[in-house]
């Protein structure tokens, strides 16, 4: 039995430009991260390869930290297992590439590290298994990477796996994303075609008897990758015996939810989570709360995120406010204690959310009376507070 | 403002007096007459009135004289000390000067300035002197009278208002210092903050900050950023989308170019069809032409054998007559030698060596015997040599026959094998179209899975959309069952709620009422609304309720005792018919007979209205699910009638034995079809043009082939009857011949040689008999030629018969060869071939066909650029980016559009703490400006303590007016006040601005109808003032005032100072009298 880790998408380098500074370090380091934890699986399993089916790097030329960082994590943890690297669409084998043959990645890698630079490229597993690779070489293409791998000959009983990078989603005619047909694995005699791109695991042809196979991305990129941050585990048996088995083993040390709270109980009851601190948390407010709530609301969310001073119970959190609504007007909203010139100012701005058209200057008054409420609250929780 | 000084001459009944003030209570006191009012007077014209005015006439020395003086120093603020001089009358003038010690002064204005000047500097709401607002005589204004009022107008102030200012300097003076000491400290906190939060993002006039580091300026470039990346990604991906557009076109342009290609070839291939047709005719044409002639050559052949028999008799005779020319010629030369001999006999008769002329003779015999050889011996070579030219034509001929049989084969065997290929090219066109039919039953079939499951997804949607609009529909009926109001009226219906409890509390006093009977009496009694049973008493009854009791009395009387004072059960009555109005309505809609009632309705209200609002959306979507899967159903319905079609068509196969077939065909069989199927197209086109091709080479190397076996029949005819003259062989003739001619010619050298030397030797001799001989010499050389003729023409004579002998034969062989009737029946076979063709729809010619061939190829040549251009724009596509450029834009929007939220946060967050501090700040300044809300505590708070609570709550309105006291539960008017009361109240009123605005404020006689307990009281509370601001006092009773160590002692002092410096007692007698105004500090 031949055993493979296939593995795809680490997308090392990439940037969350819609997430807070210090949340998009987390992301970005997480990226390295997982691939330590995939050697250390490859290695538990006792794997007889690893395959990286493209898109390791977000960029055809990412920052040196990103690469000189992979090449020390394979020096860190050496596994005896050959690693097959293949360039993606992300990241395509071009002139001055991190693949390219001059470039000081290449140099630094170890000798168990192949980087698939030909397009004939193979590679003799075992004496009965061999690999078949290609490389990307452009961001976008329309030809089949996987019917370009060798077809099998007659008398070959060799296991024979595939590697490339690309897209099985097909319009005749209009695919740009290295479109792969369902059929190639069968097409070109092969054993097990693993491919990269999609993110989310996937066996794409589980009624075929070559099994085409997405491992998806190890850590997830995006809140839509339902099934990613896994990799492939897969046990070939002898040629023609049976169909390989493929089994999804979890790597991601981040999970991506979306959390909808309609009301503040809801809120609240998130505060009582425990798992929380490996989640990256996209919170909805979809509700109406008083200034009263609102200022709760506020509470809870720092303690979700935290502060400069204090770790947050979410390990990161972005927060959807765009149906948010504040109600103000509420007769105990404020003490009924409040100096006349501070009752006067709440009057007009109560007048003003209630009495303007325009919506915008709602939304101003509002706010203003948020404000002056939490203002008013800071005072109360001073100590020896002007009230 | 403080007073320092006051210089005052020929004023009134003053002639000269010279003031200083103390910075504290200054009391200047006389007795009655002695001009105190005058001097507040005084100072009231200094500051008040232009020089100008006739208003200064009361005040003119009433002896006459000089003109009235005022000089008045004052303090506005530290360092800041005006001296204004004023004399008034006809030589009046005014100037105003500044200092900052106190004793060096500035000019600042003269004469009408000066008092513009003042009054902007005083800001006591007087309009500058000549402006429209300004009046005729002493200028007044709400704190001119209520720091400077008269003794004659003490309670003025009581009557006055802001609302009577000329200009808004006093009001807004007013404001500025109430506001100084109004504020709340809790409202400058939270003022502080907002300001500070305000002013991170605004400048102060407003503007937003926008320089490097401000928050706008941040979020701003955070946005262009984003907006630049979104925009420049936007380019790429524009740049992607157009090129895979264009490569959308080209393909749909290649389809298109295809078509026509596969029309251009199909055109060129019904052409070639015509155009074969139309050559085949033509070869069959050719071929009856050919047999035809075959025919008339055999026909020919025959004509010439006769031809050449009536040539070989002719040629016969000729020899005969030939050789009877020669036999005569020979007598002749016989003849002629007889002649010679005997001339010659008789020459040597005549002298002549007998001998030589015998050897002479014999030699030219020999001579003429060894020619003949020779001659004959040429002519056996040259006959030799002519049969073996003969042999080697027949050989180049058999050559020529051998290459072109050889080409014929090949070209029947071309011709075989283009016809093969044709055939497979038919087979693989057929399978094209049956695979063309399956796959088109495929895509039927696959289309009508998915129009069915389509089908099936709109019923399920149906089903989802009925079951949320029953639901809806349910909801809705709760909905509708509930009737609320909107939630904002609620706070106010809980307050209408608590004002009334409050009001009935109030009411809820307890009471206890004794009826006492003064005979039996029937009594109904109700307790705060509750029927107590009848009863009858004798003895009196004890009632004890909480609010409210009702005893019918028998019939005679109803007695209802309330608790409470009126005014709180009118409100009460008054909050109950509101409540009646306002809530009782929504209660009784809303079914509940409480807030909490009401509420709960509310909240159940809201939350149906959520949930309808939320099926809403879910209904709309489902619509819009719906709207898209409109026609499937006919969809369905096309597809599976095309797929039963398709099926049809496919005859004999089935999609599923097509399966593996069609599977190899890739992800788009109709383009490996089509390509499959032009590419077949092409081969059996080209497989067709080789057939033609090789059949009409075929055919003409036959007919080439036919045509040059006669030639070599006819040469080997002529080659056999020549070799059969040499049935030794012609190269042993050849051989003999060259020897023979060789032999002879030697032979003949020989005789000349021997003929040379004896004619040489007989020349001599032979000169003379020469003559004699040379007539019969000619006569044998006539004759000789003679036979020499008759020779030659036997010789041609018998070559020529020979020839034609030859020739003759072999045409007889050559027309033996041929086969007439074979030639006639194969004339009738290819003429009925030439019938049985198909005749041309019409005939094409060679330039139509051409045209078709050129247009083919432009097709094809227009297919081939587009195919070069598809690669160029695929190279193009793998260059601009695809699939990633359209997943980095997608982040770069969703980056951007979270700038542009975070912007709009920001904004809105600080635009709404600048709305708070605009908002708090108005609040204040109305606040401020409600004047007599801030004035009036301070007031009535003092008055409260003067009259020790009886006076509660003074009244002041925004413009300061008095509008009364609260006393006894009402608002007591001024008017309705005594005397004494209303000067005490003006007094505080007056003392409390000065001490908010930090002025000097000027008593005369104010308190005289007080008595003496509020006197002192009076006293401690100005003596208390006197450290905060100054105050001018003019008293005809200096003990109202003053201690008794207070005041100016026996020593003749003007004045004396006491308490620390702030209280300053002036004898008014002393001063008017000459004496110094230098203070004395009391002990």
């Amino acid at each position: 039995m031949l055993k493979l880790l296939h593995t795809a998408d680490w997308h090392l380098g990439r940037r969350f430009p819609t997430f807070p500074e210090e949340a998009q370090k987390k992301l970005s380091r997480a990226r390295m991260d997982v691939v330590v934890r995939i050697l250390e699986l490859a290695r538990r399993h006792g794997v007889h390869a690893v395959l990286c089916a493209g898109d390791l790097f977000d960029d055809q030329a990412p920052a040196p930290d990103f690469w000189a960082g992979l090449a020390k994590i394979f020096h860190d943890h050496p596994i005896e297992a050959p690693v097959f690297l293949v360039p993606g669409n992300h990241d395509p084998l071009k002139e001055g590439s991190v693949w390219s043959a001059k470039h000081p990645f290449r140099a630094s890698l170890p000798a168990g590290v192949h980087v698939v630079d030909r397009d004939d490229f193979s590679y003799e597993i075992t004496p009965e298994a061999v690999l078949y690779a290609q490389p990307c070489r452009s961001t976008a293409g329309q030809d089949d990477p996987a019917m370009a791998l060798p077809e099998r000959e007659a008398g070959d009983s060799r296991l024979r796996i595939g590697c490339v990078h690309g897209s099985t989603f097909d319009m005749p005619g209009y695919e740009t994303d290295f479109p792969i047909r369902r059929e190639a694995g069968v097409l070109r005699g092969l054993d097990y075609l693993a491919i990269g791109d999609a993110h989310s695991f996937r066996d794409v042809t589980p009624n075929l008897s070559v099994p085409t196979v997405y491992p998806g991305t190890p850590e997830p990129t995006n809140f839509d990758e339902p099934g990613s941050g896994k990799v492939a585990v897969v046990a070939l048996f002898r040629q023609g015996s049976r169909r390989p088995r493929v089994e999804a083993a979890s790597v991601a040390s981040w999970t991506w939810i979306d959390v909808r709270c309609r009301d503040m109980n809801e809120l609240r009851s998130l505060l009582t989570r425990q798992d929380l601190e490996r989640h990256v948390v996209r919170l909805h407010l979809d509700m109406t709360v008083t200034l009263a709530e609102e200022s709760e609301l506020t509470r809870i969310v720092r303690d979700l995120e935290g502060t400069d001073a204090t770790h947050g119970r979410a390990g990161i959190l972005v927060v959807d406010r765009t149906k948010l609504r504040v109600q103000t007007g509420s007769a105990d909203a404020f003490p009924a204690d409040l100096p006349p010139v501070l009752e006067d100012t709440v009057a007009r701005l109560n007048r003003i959310v209630e009495g303007s058209m325009v919506e915008a200057e709602k939304e101003r008054a509002t706010r203003a009376l948020t404000h002056l409420y939490k203002l008013l609250q800071q005072q109360d929780d001073l100590p020896g507070g002007v009230r | 403002m403080r007073l320092h000084r006051l210089l005052v001459r020929h004023f009134a009944a003053i002639p000269d007096v010279d003031l200083a003030f103390g910075p504290g209570l200054n009391v200047l006191y006389g007795p009655n007459d002695i001009g105190k009012s005058t001097l507040a007077d005084a100072i009231r014209l200094a500051l008040l009135l232009p020089h100008t005015s006739t208003a200064c006439e009361p005040y003119i020395p009433w002896s006459g004289g000089e003109d009235p003086l005022v000089e008045l120093t004052f303090e506005t603020e530290p360092q800041r000390i005006w001296r204004v001089r004023k004399q008034f009358g006809k030589r009046g003038s005014s100037l105003l000067q500044v200092s900052r010690n106190g004793v060096d002064f500035e000019d600042v204005e003269r004469a009408r300035k000066v008092d513009a000047k003042l009054r902007d500097i005083l800001r006591w709401g007087i309009p500058e002197p000549g402006g429209s607002g300004a009046g005729k005589g002493l200028p007044t204004s709400f704190l001119a009278t209520a720091l400077l009022s008269t003794q004659a107008n003490v309670t003025d102030v009581l009557n006055r208002s802001l609302r009577d200012d000329g200009t808004l300097s006093g009001k807004s003076q007013i404001a500025a210092a109430l506001e100084a000491v109004a504020q709340d400290s809790l409202f400058l906190a939270l003022l502080r903050q907002a300001q500070a939060r305000r002013d991170e993002a605004f400048t102060d006039k407003g503007a937003k900050k926008t320089a490097r580091g401000s928050v706008f300026k941040i979020a701003a470039d955070r946005v262009k950023e984003a907006r630049e990346e979104k925009e420049r990604l936007e380019k790429i991906v524009e740049e992607s989308d157009e090129v895979e557009a264009h490569l959308k076109d080209l393909y749909q342009k290649r389809t298109h170019a295809e078509g026509e290609l596969a029309a251009a070839e199909e055109r060129l291939v019904a052409v070639q069809l015509l155009a074969g047709q139309v050559i085949a005719r033509e070869v069959a044409g050719e071929a009856v032409e050919s047999a035809r002639a075959e025919v008339a050559r055999i026909q020919g052949i025959d004509q010439a054998v006769a031809e050449a028999e009536q040539r070989v008799r002719d040629l016969a005779a000729a020899k005969e007559q030939a050789e009877q020319n020669l036999k005569a010629g020979k007598a002749a030369a016989a003849s002629a030698g007889d002649a010679l001999v005997s001339a010659e006999e008789q020459a040597s008769a005549t002298g002549s060596d007998m001998a030589e002329t015998v050897a002479r003779q014999g030699l030219e015999l020999q001579k003429l015997s060894a020619e003949q050889a020779v001659e004959a011996a040429r002519r056996r070579v040259e006959a030799a040599i002519r049969v073996q030219e003969k042999v080697q034509a027949a050989d180049r001929v058999e050559e020529e026959h051998r290459q072109k049989e050889a080409e014929a084969a090949s070209a029947r065997e071309r011709r075989a094998e283009a016809t093969q290929a044709e055939t497979s090219a038919n087979d693989a066109l057929r399978r094209c179209e049956v695979l063309e039919r399956g796959a088109e039953a495929r895509i039927a079939e696959r289309t009508v899975a998915s129009a069915r499951a389509e089908v099936e997804r709109e019923s399920a949607l149906h089903a989802d959309s009925k079951r949320i609009a029953a639901e809806r529909a349910d909801l809705a009926e709760r909905r509708t069952a509930l009737v609320v109001p909107g939630a904002a009226i609620l706070p106010a219906l809980r307050k209408l709620e608590t004002e009334l409890a409050t009001a009935r509390g109030a009411l809820e006093v307890g009471f206890v009422m004794t009826v006492i009977p003064t005979s039996l009496v029937a009594l109904q009694v109700r307790k705060d609304g509750v029927a107590v049973v009848p009863t009858t008493i004798a003895r009196p009854l004890v009632i004890e309720a909480d609010a409210e009791a009702e005893v019918d009395i028998a019939d005679l009387a109803t007695v209802r005792v309330r608790g409470g004072r009126r005014e709180a059960q009118d409100r009460a009555r008054a909050l109950e018919s509101r409540r009646a109005a306002e809530v009782l309505p929504h209660l009784v809609a809303a079914g509940v007979e409480d807030l909490e009632g009401l509420e709960e309705k509310m909240t159940e209200a809201k939350e149906l209205d959520s949930r309808l609002q939320s099926i809403d959306v879910e209904l709309e979507s489902l619509g819009r699910q719906l709207a898209g899967f409109s026609g499937a159903a006919e969809t369905l319905r096309e597809a599976s009638e095309r797929s039963a079609a398709c099926r049809l068509a496919l005859e004999d196969e089935t999609v599923e034995t097509l399966a593996s077939d069609l599977d190899l065909l890739g992800p788009d069989p109709s383009a490996s079809l089509r390509a499959r199927r032009q590419q077949a197209t092409r081969d059996a086109e080209a497989a067709r043009a080789a057939v033609q091709e090789s059949a009409t080479a075929q055919a003409l190397a036959e007919e080439r082939t036919r045509a040059l076996r006669s030639t070599l029949e006819a040469a080997r005819a002529d080659r056999d009857a020549a070799l059969l003259a040499f049935p030794c062989g012609l190269a042993s003739e050849i051989a003999a011949a060259e020897a023979s001619l060789r032999a002879a010619e030697e032979d003949r050298e020989r005789v000349a040689t021997e003929l040379r030397s004896l004619q040489s030797r007989m020349a001599a001799r032979k000169s003379e008999i020469d003559s004699v001989l040379a007539q019969v010499r000619d006569a044998v050389d006539e004759a000789q030629r003679g036979v020499e003729t008759a020779q030659e023409s036997l010789s041609k004579a018998i070559a020529d018969h020979s020839n034609e002998e030859g020739r003759l034969v072999e045409r007889r062989r050559q027309r033996a060869a041929e086969d007439l009737p074979t030639a006639e029946c194969a004339l009738r076979e290819t003429t009925d071939r030439h019938d049985a063709l198909p005749v041309p729809e019409r005939m094409i010619s060679a330039e139509e066909v051409t045209l078709a061939t050129e247009v083919s190829a432009k097709a094809r040549q227009a297919l081939a650029s587009l195919t070069e251009e598809i690669l160029t724009t695929q190279g193009r596509l793998q260059q601009v980016g695809g699939a990633i450029a359209k997943d980095r834009l997608r982040q770069a929007v969703e980056a951007f559009e979270l700038a542009e939220q975070q912007d709009y946060e920001i904004e809105t967050d600080y635009e709404a703490w600048k709305l708070l501090l605009e908002q708090m700040k108005e609040a204040d300044a109305d606040q401020a400006s409600n004047l007599g809300q801030a004035l009036a505590p301070a007031i009535a708070g003092r008055f409260e303590a003067l009259t020790r609570q009886r006076y509660q709550n003074v009244h002041l309105s925004a413009d300061l007016s008095t509008e009364g006291v609260f006393v006894a539960g009402e608002v007591r008017s001024p008017d309705r006040m005594s005397v004494g009361t209303r000067e005490q109240l003006s007094t505080l009123y007056r003392l409390c601005l000065g001490e908010y605005l930090q002025t000097t404020v000027v008593l005369d006689d104010q308190l005289v109808q007080s008595d003496d307990v509020r006197m002192e009281w009076f006293r401690g509370l100005l003596a208390e003032k006197a450290r905060i601001f100054q105050i001018l006092v003019f008293t005809c009773r200096p003990g109202d005032y003053l201690t008794e160590g207070a005041r100016v002692g026996e020593d003749g002092m003007v004045c004396v100072d006491g308490d620390e410096g702030f209280v300053r007692a002036i004898d008014l007698g002393r001063a008017l009298s000459g004496n110094s105004a230098h203070p004395k500090v009391s002990e």
